[in-house]
């Protein structure tokens, strides 16, 4: 991209912030709320049996007096990157690893000795620096009072990809027009209380936001233009709850609720040289172009849920589960759009100077979800597992929409009211039959009958079609078998068989098999081996729609791990092969075409780890090789050294090397070596 | 089944249980007893979230935790032959989950239990759990190295899957399977985490996706991000799962409405693009909103 792109160019200012968001990154933080009720139709239920009065010895401390306050490692170091070679974009799409100092790893406990405030605090942070993920865990407990757990990610998300959504790639410019460089901070706090006790309540609270730039596109009529994009949204999520348990039946009971916002706009101040978009062929005679737009998507939403758990042995031979599950989430939205430079709207043959399209909006999804199941033991070595679930989900939209088009002579609004609707009603049972034959083999049989339909409309219609209704209808045969011949041997294979009389979509699990199996075997106290099959074959032979899709994966695994040696070593080496086939009408010409999608690949992955003195190495990697549709290799090869200088300082240093290529799309192609270098310092 | 099942089998017929005795009698050792002999276990017990066994006085087994997995020790005691006491590993995997569930069943990690293909694929609780574990923390991988090595051990072709190059950030312990993944069962399809009690757990993480939406896109609610993406990996940029993105809508968008029946969603549009030209090769340059949009029924903006 920084090579295809001129020092004039509009899209310049994307790239630039790109690069500069690599170096500085954005922050967040968070806060608490909390409800409940229920009651319970299990008093008739055995009581739990009364603690005995045990002659017991005093409990010893678990924090015994001569452990030190603070046990664990932090790794600190610098990481340099000393250029990629290739795609910068493709290799940040892919990698994103900077340079500069960083906080590699730590994890460390707190112990307090007296327990005021706490027994103990647990802390693990990863990746601190110029990295794309950062994290950032703390686990704090009081027995009996409080259990604490908080953590953080910060992730970039970064997709510039020359080869992807570029109208323009054959007039040599090589921009993504649906790309992005933003940051998501992800935080969740969770705080148990009396756990253990009766009734235990609990409080959360959850956030997620993401800011960033990027590049979109604004469609007219008869054009389209790439212009910059700035993104930003959160959500909240607040929640709160009680767990009430007894010996023979447990209830959790949550209510909670969420705000959203997301407020993505798009600007560009009015120029004297109008962006001429992807389809820069006059429109009868007329140059069209856009001199300037502002685009504000003003969305915020609220919403509610509740939660009902249960759980429940009434008798020993029968374990009882039920779920209830409910949220209302909903969303306003005030879309406001000015836009002016030179347009036609093609319906009408109306060429117009500028616009002001405003949208009033809303939607709301009622969702609600339910399961109940039992497994019974009617003796020692039968289970008998059944399940009913169903998932309702109906949305429901409005949009009132107002155009305003001006232009020399030109004064026209065009004004829609819309309805929308979406709704899908799923259902499902499920019975399995579990028999453990002997001490070492246990088969399973089982059948499931899926039921359900769904439909989604859009009113006024318009085009061609837009209501949709379907059914689904499913009946899948199940089997599996365990078998453990010895403590060296075992092997696990399991097999689903589906027959549809109705699916959602044309590449919708139809007539299908699925089959997966695991061996392992321990050849040696040292040697270890697996191996894996699966297989998804499915078909939907219906003209509408003549779908076949086989995938199937081998996957095999050696572990040795040498007793009393200070070495070991762990590979595995898969191979995939999916096909897909399906017919489609190409839309230019209405005839009928292929769409095929084939993958082989290869995957293998080894890590040795050796110590010496106290010296530890590891040095492995993987390697990707795929043919098929989208040839592509990707190696990944790491070496790890740590050294100890002193009881409680060590010295590390990584080296990392990404190699990516595209035999189709070379331009994507990139290699980059990493290092690391830190300190250990750890107790 | 469940009214035959009870009709067949009456209720004398019961299966393992691991409650507590009304009274420990003499077969019984005490947690003192084994500490004489097993010191190592017995430190790292006390450390373990396990200790609260022996230590909380509202629990029935107080006094007698290494007894209420491995049942009366007082025999064992005596004669110390590993044959006089219960050892889970060495039980099927059903029999060790019922020592576990004498206490577990009841607690909300187990609302998904009917539904899990780990139980139903007798993969017993201690293949993932250490029971005898140093630390207070260790009776299950925490780090995210160590839970994405603990799932991989039997999930080798996932793990695979995950060194493609447009991935979830599995491979650099940046996210963890459990992430996504409930490893004791779910209520959503392949164990999947949910998200403000029945939305799908990519919701967590993609919260701009989550709608409503005034213009929806079926498949999203239907059946979900899959439909469109290879979560563990592709090599297919935005993990897609098809190497040209027109194909991905295409092969649903087929121009083939009501040619026989049963009918499926959203056969019809796409119009009448001309694919040839580069504009139209990839749909989302122009169906940007292509999880749904607030503003526009052709998902434009």
């Amino acid at each position: 991209m920084k090579l295809l792109l001129g020092p004039g160019s509009r899209y310049r200012s994307f790239t630039v912030a790109a690069r500069k968001g690599l170096l500085s990154r954005a922050r967040e933080q968070a806060v608490l709320v909390l409800g409940l009720v229920f009651l319970v139709p299990l008093g008739a239920q055995t009581p739990p049996a009364p603690p005995p009065p045990a002659p017991t010895p005093a409990a010893a401390s678990p924090v015994p007096s001569s452990e030190t306050w603070f046990t664990g490692y932090i790794d600190l170091g610098n990481q340099w990157q000393p250029g990629v070679g290739g795609s910068y974009d493709t290799y940040r799409s892919i990698v994103n690893l900077g340079a500069g100092p960083k906080l590699t790893g730590a994890d460390f406990t707190i112990l307090d000795p007296k327990r005021r405030l706490f027994d103990r605090i647990r802390v693990r942070a990863y990746d601190w620096g110029d990295n794309p993920y950062e994290s950032l865990h703390i686990f704090a407990d009081k027995q009996g009072i409080y259990e604490f757990n908080a953590e953080y990610r910060r992730m970039a998300y970064f997709n510039d990809l020359p080869s992807y959504a570029n109208p323009l790639l054959g007039t040599g410019v090589a921009l993504d027009e649906q790309s992005f460089d933003t940051r998501r901070t992800i935080g969740s706090f969770t705080l148990d209380l009396f756990k253990g006790r009766t009734i235990a309540p609990y409080l959360g609270y959850d956030r997620d936001s993401s800011n960033g730039t990027g590049v979109t596109v604004f469609e007219t009529s008869a054009d389209t233009f790439a212009v910059p994009d700035a993104l930003r949204d959160s959500t909240n999520l607040y929640r709160g709850g009680v767990h009430i348990t007894r010996s023979r039946f447990h209830i959790t009971l949550e209510e909670g609720g969420t705000t959203f916002k997301n407020d993505q706009n798009t600007y560009t101040a009015t120029t004297s040289a109008p962006n001429p978009g992807n389809s820069p062929a006059p429109v009868f005679g007329q140059t069209l172009g856009l001199s300037g737009l502002l685009q504000d998507y003003g969305i915020r939403g609220t919403s509610i849920y509740s939660k009902a758990i249960i759980t429940a042995n009434p008798f020993s031979w029968l374990d009882l589960y039920g779920t209830f599950l409910y949220s209302a989430p909903q969303n306003n939205v005030n879309y406001n759009q000015y836009d002016n430079g030179n347009f036609v709207l093609l319906s009408q043959l109306l060429f117009y100077t500028s616009e002001q399209y405003l949208v009033t909006a809303a939607a709301k999804l009622p969702h609600t979800s339910a399961n109940l199941g039992w497994e019974i033991r009617p003796v020692n070595r039968i289970r008998i597992l059944q399940s009913w679930s169903t998932d309702r989900l109906h949305n429901a939209g409005s949009a009132g929409q107002a155009d305003t088009l001006l232009g020399v002579g030109v004064s026209t609004s065009i004004i829609n009211a819309l309805q929308s609707t979406l709704a899908t009603n799923y259902n499902q049972t499920d019975t399995n039959i579990i028999a453990e034959l002997n001490r070492n083999v246990t088969v399973r049989g089982g059948y499931r009958y899926v039921w359900g339909n769904g439909n989604d409309a859009v009113l006024p219609a318009e085009g061609l079609l837009t209501v949709n209704r379907e059914n689904i209808r499913q009946q899948i045969g199940m089997g599996a078998v365990t078998w453990r011949a010895s403590q060296k041997f075992s092997l696990t294979g399991e097999t689903e068989i589906g027959s549809s009389g109705g699916a959602y979509f044309r590449t919708s699990l139809y007539d299908y098999k699925k089959a997966r199996a695991l061996g392992r075997y321990r050849l040696s106290n040292s040697l270890q081996l697996s191996g894996t099959y699966n297989l998804i074959a499915n078909s939907n032979p219906t003209l509408n729609a003549n779908y076949k899709f086989l995938v199937h994966q081998e996957s095999a695994q050696i572990a040795w791990n040498p007793a009393g040696k200070k070495y070991d070593f762990e590979g595995s080496y898969e191979h995939c092969a999916y096909h897909s086939q399906i017919s489609y009408l190409v839309p230019q010409t209405l005839t009928s075409a292929e769409s095929i999608y084939t993958e082989y690949c290869h995957t293998i992955s080894g890590y040795f780890n050796g110590t010496y003195k106290g010296s530890k190495l590891a040095a492995g990697g993987s390697a990707v090789l795929t043919s098929g549709s989208r040839p592509t290799t990707y190696y990944q090869p790491v070496v790890k050294l740590s050294v100890p200088l002193r009881k409680d300082v060590g010295w590390f240093a990584e080296w990392r090397y990404y190699g990516f290529g595209e035999a189709f799309y070379t331009y994507e192609a990139f290699h980059a070596h990493l290092f690391i270098t830190g300190l250990r310092l750890s107790r | 089944m469940a009214l035959a099942a009870l009709l067949l089998f009456p209720a004398a017929l019961q299966g393992a249980d691991n409650k507590a005795p009304a009274k420990f009698g003499e077969d019984y050792a005490g947690t003192a007893t084994c500490q004489t002999c097993h010191e190592d276990l017995y430190k790292n017990f006390a450390q373990s979230p396990h200790k609260i066994v022996d230590a909380d006085k509202r629990s029935s087994w107080k006094g007698h935790a290494c007894e209420s997995c491995h049942g009366p020790g007082a025999k064992h005691a005596g004669s110390v032959s590993p044959e006089d006491i219960r050892n889970p590993d060495k039980l099927t995997a059903v029999q060790t989950d019922r020592i576990c569930m004498g206490c577990h069943l009841n607690q909300t990690t187990q609302s998904g239990r009917i539904q899990s293909s780990h139980m139903k694929d007798s993969v017993s609780c201690v293949t993932c759990h250490t029971i005898h574990a140093d630390g207070p923390l260790g009776l299950v991988a925490r780090a995210p190295e160590k839970v994405n090595k603990l799932c991989s051990g039997c999930h080798l072709q996932v793990m695979a899957q995950f060194q493609k190059p447009y991935r979830h950030k599995i491979p650099e312990n940046a996210m963890t399977c459990v992430d996504c993944h409930n490893p004791h069962g779910s209520t959503r399809p392949a164990m999947g985490q949910t998200f403000a009690a029945n939305e799908p757990g990519c919701i967590k993480c993609h919260g701009d996706k989550r709608g409503p939406f005034t213009f929806e896109h079926a498949p999203v609610r239907f059946e979900g991000c899959p439909t469109c993406h290879e979560a563990h990996g592709s090599v297919n940029p935005r993990m897609l799962v098809r190497h040209e993105v027109r194909l991905v809508c295409l092969e649903c968008h087929a121009n083939l409405a009501g040619v026989t029946k049963p009918a499926y969603a959203g056969v019809v549009p796409p119009a009448f693009h001309d694919l040839r030209s580069p504009q139209y090769q990839n749909c989302t340059v122009c169906h940007q909103k292509v999880h749904g949009s607030y503003v526009d029924r052709n998902l434009l903006k």
